[in-house]
């Protein structure tokens, strides 16, 4: 790759900055600002780099509408919140999906919209680490903090999941590379496992590739656990691994200091879903009957985890959470976003600071194409192309304030860089705006009646 | 230099062995996931550009079946499954050998063809899908056309029932200018 310049033509530096891509949340970037845009990056991975200076040829400026012919055509601030209370109080099903890349304080007004209209809340976790969080709730949470892998870890397991293409720095801030307190020579005090099917980058850099089959792993979990509580293995090849090397690996696991698991999508996408990761949670309390170990999700939105743990707090529930009846709900395959769009219920769909049009299947997106779709992003993205009212937010950690959750539930606060274009608004306000003007048609609604 | 442009990947070899004969349409195991450069792309907001199709909208494959399927890189090919089909590019993973698999990253083009269906568990499932590849002469579309084909929101023509999953009217891709 061609060598670029350093950047040395910029006014100002904003040091400690919190990157706002994936859940490692990095919060050591500095800034190089010029003319009020972020021109260079430091410290920040090819990802958080691409997201922080971003391509300002689609960025949402200006509120948009949807006219008759189908093109989206610009308005002004109070007719597009307006149209979007109207929608949002004439609704039955209302879903606000999404709120996994805005602030928490964004959140409790959603909260507080959601239940006024009585809709169902829910977030990205639904489609990436919703079986992870069923599997919490069935099997527990041996958690720590990545602090902790960084200081004591000398067995770093990656179970279906590419670190190095999802979370670049990961490997360097936090698990395999630095320097901790009990580990002072690095990468030389650590052993690095990844177990996936793919032989990926991350796969490529560790000491151990486990390459178990396609939808292999739950047998391949469980083949782990029996040889951990001294059982024969029966069967001389478990999904494609021979049993000499399962018993090489448990021995390892066993015998190591402190071990930590980091399982992604590779675990949860599968066809076994949370009991994949029951079963990972299980390994690990059988481990620790020998040693310490712990594991974390490898979240992918910078609030992914923020939003599960703030509805949780405030709600009792981590995500799907349904208010149609007045009071929280949540049932899995009940009120989560593709069970309720594969089976056509929503009638108006909310989405913020999220991408259903890149991201969810097309048998649930094609429901989307029937009903009113009110968007609140940064980019023209595939979303908007079936979007009806776009409201342009800001960028959080960038141009806005707000608190944010990394992947092991530790709060951090980002801050503040640059202004944002005038004519965007803050997330936070929007949805107080949103709320505000709902509560003023439920009211006169009532009144009337 | 965009942050989004690929190292080169080494051109297809054909392996002269009896397994690599030459098929019209391989049966294979779709995976989808993020990779790094799809990621950056999206996240920046190029969505609408030409190099968001490539990095999302390209299938990557082992060598041994390009081979077989008698593909180069960024040829195309028809992706088909239970739920849609998908014009995509082909090229050589970089994670190779995985004969049998095919790796398509998380987007547009992706969703057309992996299951909604959740188990009641709220996640549909990505990864595992059976799927056939065949090489086709189309080519896949730019983000925008491809959103507007296969949901047809704003087509007033397009009849409500055919925007659902028991009709499956997709087809998706445009037919190559002549050279
Ligand atoms: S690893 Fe994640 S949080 Fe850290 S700089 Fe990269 S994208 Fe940002």
């Amino acid at each position: 790759m061609a060598y670029e310049e350093p950047i040395t033509d910029y006014d100002e530096i904003v040091e400690n900055c919190t990157c706002a891509f994936c859940g490692c949340n990095c919060d050591d970037l500095t800034y190089l600002i010029k003319d009020g845009h972020v021109v260079g990056v430091r410290h920040a991975c090819r990802l958080g780099a691409s997201k922080v200076m971003e391509d300002m040829d689609q960025r949402l400026l200006v509120p948009m509408i949807r006219n008759e012919e189908g093109d989206l055509v610009e308005t002004d601030w109070d007719t597009a919140l307006d149209k979007a209370a109207e929608l949002i109080a004439g609704s039955v099903r209302p879903v606000f999906y999404g709120w996994s890349e805005t602030s928490v304080e964004t959140m409790k007004h959603g909260i507080r919209l959601g239940e006024l209209v009585g809709a169902v809340l829910d977030n990205q976790a639904t489609i990436c680490h919703g079986p992870s969080l069923q599997a919490v709730q069935n099997a527990g949470y041996p958690v720590n903090t990545l602090g902790e892998v960084k200081n004591r870890a000398d067995m770093i397991v990656y179970s279906g999941n590419n670190a190095m293409n999802s979370h670049p720095r990961h490997l360097g801030r936090y698990s395999a590379f630095p320097r901790g307190y009990f580990r002072k020579r690095g990468r030389f005090d650590k052993t690095i496992v990844t177990m996936d099917p793919r032989y990926t980058d991350t796969a490529k850099m560790s000491d151990i590739w486990v390459g178990f089959e396609q939808n292999g792993d739950y047998e391949f979990y469980n083949a782990m656990r029996a040889v951990l509580r001294g059982k024969k293995l029966k069967k001389d090849v478990i999904s494609g691994i021979p049993k000499e090397d399962i018993e090489d690996l448990v021995e390892a696991m066993k015998t190591t200091q402190y071990g930590s698991l980091f399982f992604g999508l590779g675990l949860t996408h599968t066809l076994s879903k949370q009991r994949n990761i029951d079963i990972a949670i299980n390994l690990i309390q059988d481990l620790n009957k020998f040693t310490k170990w712990n594991l974390v999700p490898m979240r992918g939105h910078f609030n992914v985890n923020g939003f599960n743990i703030f509805m949780a707090f405030e709600m009792g529930f981590p995500y799907g959470v349904d208010f149609s009846r007045g009071y929280p709900r949540y049932m899995n395959g009940e009120t989560n976003t593709i069970d309720l769009l594969t089976r056509e219920e929503p009638d108006v769909f909310m989405v913020i600071a999220a991408d259903p049009g890149a991201h969810f299947p097309g048998g649930a997106n094609r429901h989307l194409a029937n009903i009113p779709v009110i968007q609140i992003d940064i980019h023209w993205g595939p979303s908007t192309e079936i979007a009806d009212i776009v409201l342009p937010g800001s960028f959080i950690g960038v141009e806005a304030a707000g608190t944010s959750y990394r992947m092991d539930g530790v709060p951090i606060y980002m801050k503040k860089a640059i202004d944002k274009p005038e004519t965007c608004r803050d997330d936070e306000w929007i949805v107080r705006e949103l709320h505000e003007r709902v509560q003023k048609i439920k009211g006169s609604q009532i009144a009337s009646k | 230099m965009t942050y989004i442009e690929k190292p080169p990947v080494p051109n297809v070899v054909k392996y002269d062995e009896p397994m690599a004969t030459k098929r019209n349409k391989l049966e294979v195991m779709l995976n989808t996931g993020s990779d790094i450069y799809q990621g950056a792309c999206k996240k920046r907001g190029s969505t609408l550009k030409d190099e968001y199709r490539h990095a999302s909208g390209t299938a990557y494959m082992d060598p041994r079946d390009m081979a077989r399927l008698g593909v180069k890189n960024w040829d195309t090919a028809l992706v088909k499954t239970d739920w849609g089909e998908v014009v995509v590019f082909t090229a050589h993973s970089r994670d190779a050998p995985h004969e049998g698999q095919i790796f398509i990253c998380k987007g547009p083009w992706a969703n057309v063809i992996v299951s909604p269906e959740t188990y009641c568990c709220c996640d549909p499932t990505y990864k595992g899908v059976e799927a056939t590849i065949e090489k086709t002469d189309k080519e896949p579309l730019l983000m925008a056309d491809l959103m507007a084909e296969v949901y047809m929101k704003y087509d007033k023509d397009a009849e409500k029932s055919t925007n659902r999953l028991t009709e499956k009217k997709i087809n998706v891709g445009i037919t190559k200018p002549e050279e």
